[in-house]
């Protein structure tokens, strides 16, 4: 604090250095995004079509060209712990246009993977995985829903685990395989007590 | 290894039961030889073999002492030697002194490839005294020390099997003669852009006759559709119709235009070329003058052009002015000479009428064949646009006020459609802002675009802004770029030039373009890459810098010569870098941009080469021919005549020999591909070089294997 001499507190973040040191990158986190992924990731060439396409972008600060370039250097640190990892849509306009035929929409994913091992992840996302265990839907149908399919001349619940709450017990046994449930509750209960 | 050391041991065993049955092969051989050539010695055979370290290239990766023992074990082996670079010219001094201390029959060497080396150690065995053709190459290094680096135990293995298998070649080998064959001296010219027109012109200078044939109505190519050219701005068809002219005047060039070419055949020297006049419908004044018509002929005068009632659009101004059914794309044609389209003409009969006395036109026109003999050819058929609505994401052929590259050049061109102004298609207003979107389709890994970079868009996209600066003041260009690829002569200071003059460049890949439906205008978005901002910028007009690739007919045209093409359809020359002007066809050469995009200065350069390699064989006068061809040994033959229908160059026919039907070869034609030995039931025919106990011999050696 000494430092700054009386300045607001945020210069000193301003004064920090921000060189990027071969230390910084780590080759096997390229890697992984790559096997994961399974995009040639590492073949960005840094066009900007896939900012350019992004509906996030303008409205955000979501880069989706910074994390691809983040891919190809193995800037696992800076690219895990950015909370726009979070802001892609999934809509894979991107993907769509990306010249060099790589599906950046995955290379996102595949972060997100990586990102919930070392449990980085926003709670809202851990409270979908709740949402699908206990309902099978991310989003599940609610009664504003049930009226607009009602009026298209459709049933009020889609033939899914609404009109199937049976099946729901299978989706359960899927997210217990991978602990994804467990580790949701853990982690929120973490953040929230 | 160790499976194969096993394997090697029993086929040992079978091989001492084997021998007898090979041996009698190998005599028989050696008579058919003596038949064949008659001038082979009965001596025993003594084959030097000459082993090459290539530096560490080979003698990194393998036990080359190993090897060199090996070697001396092999039977008809008399010496061994190896080498540093066998190449060097100490190298060779090595093969030349073995040849004659010991009396050698045959040369092996053991190195890179034939297409590298074998022509060098076919004259250092011509210089040691024995026939080139007793000279056989092991490539020890494309096909083994380079792919087998990090294993030396196999590759070692690997070249003595190499080895062995090029010295039971060696051994059998018999003295060949290449035979001369007389080059006609004239040579054609495929295509007549700028790359064409030039290396004619080349060709002609240099007192060849020259055949050039041109698909289009007129000369010129793309660079007579251009306005201005980069780096230097002069006007383009300033610099070209001088050449134009220049072509249409010279005596020995015969120009043939609305025509392309129906057949080829031969070889070097003595191509047979069928060039197909497409009926044009309007006879020129010196077709006239043939047919008996006292000042008749097509005079330009263009009255036929008044009076057609068909309208079409112009191909020549992209589709942006109309044109008759009869009719010239503009009036620095050469030929001056009006053409009928008769895909469109209604045969009214108007034209006839008004033409009158010139009798120039004749409705019922049909296409004519007319046979020239060359003895090289060059191909010049360069490049269209590739059609850029394919990556639908830039709205080409949706909206309006989207255009390429090429439409602009017809915009701003004082003689183009709008007389120079450059306008939005909409509404015909001058835009303010023009934004130009570069790697349009080029550098594109998607499969729908390309994926080489065209590599004169970023050039002429800077002309482009340079060109609105000059003519509309106050009209700012926007480039949106990638990289900016100002690599040639004076491009960079180009580059620094329009950058003063006020053009703005975004480093972004054009993500989309939407349309104002209401305006027309245009939402150019992609992300600033330099500010890490996305960006929506509204313009006037956008022009696509369309990626190209060969013109339409470019790979009917090439079969016909037997030249190669790469992935993406452009010609391959016969070495990327020693040899970007000549074919793996042998008298057949490149010019300009249908080998692989390139500027004009690139594009002359190369048809310049051309040329001059085109007229090489012909002032030799002679060429010699590779005398691998067949040869018919006729108290085998049958005279059935079978091998004479499979032979794809027609080399083969029967004759009458003492009493007998028997087949025989027009060496000059043959190609020596193997079809007809491989064939005849008699075994009749003998393939020089490649003859069957020499390849028995070979196969033989790799069989038995192990050492010997
Ligand atoms: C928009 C634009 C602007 C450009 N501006 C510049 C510039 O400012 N400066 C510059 O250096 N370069 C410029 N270029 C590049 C330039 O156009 C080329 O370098 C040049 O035209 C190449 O000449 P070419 O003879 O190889 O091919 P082409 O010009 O394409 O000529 C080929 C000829 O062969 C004929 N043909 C094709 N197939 C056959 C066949 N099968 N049989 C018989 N004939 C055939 C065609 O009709 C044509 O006449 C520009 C290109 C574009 C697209
Ligand atoms: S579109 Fe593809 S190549 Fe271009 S910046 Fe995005 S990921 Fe990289
Ligand atoms: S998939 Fe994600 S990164 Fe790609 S365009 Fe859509 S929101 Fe943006
Ligand atoms: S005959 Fe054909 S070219 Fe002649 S005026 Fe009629 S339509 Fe035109
Ligand atoms: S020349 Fe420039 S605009 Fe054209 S493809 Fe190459 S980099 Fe892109």
């Amino acid at each position: 604090m000494a430092r700054t001499k009386g300045y607001p507190a945020a210069l000193d973040k301003k004064l920090q250095d921000t060189k990027f040191y071969l230390d910084d990158s780590n080759p096997e986190f390229t890697k992984n995004v790559k096997a994961i992924s399974r995009t040639t990731a590492h073949m960005c060439y840094q066009c900007g079509t896939c900012t350019g396409s992004c509906p996030s972008a303008p409205r955000s600060s979501y880069r989706i060209r910074l994390f691809m370039r983040r891919a190809v250097l193995g800037l696992e640190n800076e690219a895990l712990t950015d909370p726009d990892l979070w802001l892609c849509t999934t809509c894979y306009s991107c993907a769509d246009r990306c010249p060099r035929d790589i599906i950046p929409t995955d290379v996102i994913m595949s972060m997100r993977n990586l990102a919930f091992k070392r449990d980085i992840i926003p709670v809202n996302f851990l409270k979908t995985v709740q949402a699908i265990y206990s309902s099978g839907h991310g989003v599940p149908n609610n009664d504003v829903n049930r009226a607009a399919r009602e009026k298209l001349g459709l049933t009020r619940d889609p033939p899914t685990t609404h009109m199937y709450p049976e099946y729901i017990k299978g989706i359960q046994k899927i997210l217990d395989h991978y602990k994804l449930k467990a580790n949701a509750d853990r982690i929120v209960k973490e953040r929230e007590g | 290894m160790v499976e194969k050391k096993k394997t090697t041991t029993k086929k040992t065993e079978t091989k001492k039961q084997d021998t007898k049955k090979v041996a009698p092969v190998k005599q028989e051989g050696k008579k058919q030889a003596k038949a064949a050539a008659g001038s082979t010695t009965e001596q025993k055979a003594r084959v030097g073999v000459f082993i090459c370290h290539c530096g560490t290239n080979i003698a990194g990766s393998m036990d080359l002492t190993a090897v060199e023992a090996y070697a001396k074990t092999i039977p008809n082996v008399a010496y061994v030697d190896n080498y540093k670079y066998m190449c060097s010219m100490p190298g060779q001094a090595v093969i030349n002194k073995a040849i004659n201390d010991n009396k050698l029959t045959g040369v092996v060497v053991a190195a890179c490839s034939p297409r590298l080396h074998e022509p060098t150690f076919r004259t250092a065995t011509k210089e040691g005294g024995l026939n080139p053709f007793r000279f056989e190459m092991a490539n020890i290094r494309e096909q083994n020390s380079w792919v087998h680096m990090h294993d030396q135990e196999g590759s070692t293995d690997k070249a003595k099997d190499a080895i062995r298998i090029a010295v039971a070649k060696a051994a059998l080998l018999q003295d060949l003669f290449p035979k001369a064959v007389p080059v006609e001296k004239a040579a054609m010219v495929v295509g007549a852009g700028v790359a064409g027109m030039q290396a004619a012109l080349d060709l002609s200078a240099a007192g060849i006759k020259t055949y050039l044939v041109e698909s289009d109505a007129s000369i010129g190519g793309r660079m007579s559709q251009l306005d201005k050219t980069f780096p230097t701005l002069d006007c383009s068809q300033c610099i070209l119709t001088p050449k134009m002219v220049d072509v249409g005047r010279e005596p020995l060039i015969e120009l043939f235009t609305w025509s392309e070419v129906h057949e080829v055949e031969g070889y070097i020297g003595n191509f047979d070329v069928t060039i197909r006049k497409k009926a044009r419908g309007v006879i020129s004044m010196a077709e006239g003058e043939a047919r008996g018509i006292v000042g008749g002929g097509c005079n330009g005068c263009g009255d036929c052009e008044g009076v057609c009632p068909v309208v079409k659009p112009n191909e020549f101004e992209m589709g942006m002015k109309p044109r008759k059914a009869i009719y010239i794309n503009h009036p620095q044609v050469v030929p001056l000479l009006y053409t009928i389209d008769f895909n469109s003409c209604v045969k009214c009969g108007l034209c006839v009428t008004i033409c009158g006395e010139k009798k120039a036109i004749d409705l019922e026109a049909k296409d004519e064949f007319v046979k020239v003999k060359v003895g090289t050819a060059i191909l010049a058929t360069g490049y269209e646009l590739f059609p850029i609505e394919k990556k639908a994401e830039w709205g080409y052929k949706k909206f309006e006020n989207v255009i390429t590259g090429l439409e602009f050049e017809r915009l701003i061109c004082a003689s183009g459609p709008t007389g120079g102004h450059l306008v939005r298609p909409s509404d015909g207003q001058t835009p303010k802002k023009v934004g130009f979107v570069l790697c349009a389709g080029s550098r594109d890994n998607t499969g729908i675009g390309k994926p080489y970079c065209s590599r004169f868009c970023c050039m002429y996209s800077l002309k482009h802004a340079h060109q609105i600066i000059e003519k509309i003041p106050g009209c700012t260009p926007y480039l949106f770029y990638m990289d900016i690829r100002s690599f040639g002569k004076a491009y960079e200071e180009f580059y620094y030039r329009i950058q003063d003059e006020g053009a703005k460049f975004i480093r972004g890949r054009v993500a989309n373009i939407l349309e104002d439906p209401k305006t027309k205008s245009l939402h150019v978005m992609t992300d600033d890459t330099l500010l890490n901002r996305p960006i929506d910028l509204e313009m006037d007009l956008v022009v696509l810098a369309s990626a190209v690739q060969p013109s339409a007919d470019t790979n009917r045209t090439r079969k016909l010569f037997g030249v190669s093409c790469s992935m993406d359809g452009w010609l391959l020359e016969a070495h990327p870098k020693l040899n970007p002007c000549g074919t793996t066809t042998a008298g057949v050469f490149l010019a300009g941009v249908c080998q692989g995009p390139k500027d004009i200065p690139d594009t002359v350069a190369s048809a310049e080469g051309a040329a001059s390699a085109a007229s090489i064989p012909i002032h030799k006068g002679e060429v010699e021919l590779e005398p691998y061809f067949a040869t018919c040994i006729a108290e085998k033959c049958a005279g059935c005549g079978m091998c004479v229908n499979l032979c794809p160059y027609s080399a083969l026919a029967l004759v009458k020999k003492d009493g007998r039907t028997v087949m025989e070869v027009t060496e000059a034609k043959c190609k020596g591909c193997g079809t007809c030995g491989g064939f005849c039931p008699g075994g009749a025919i003998w393939m020089n070089h490649f003859a069957t106990p020499q390849i028995v011999a070979q196969i033989d050696a790799f069989l038995l294997g192990g050492e010997q």
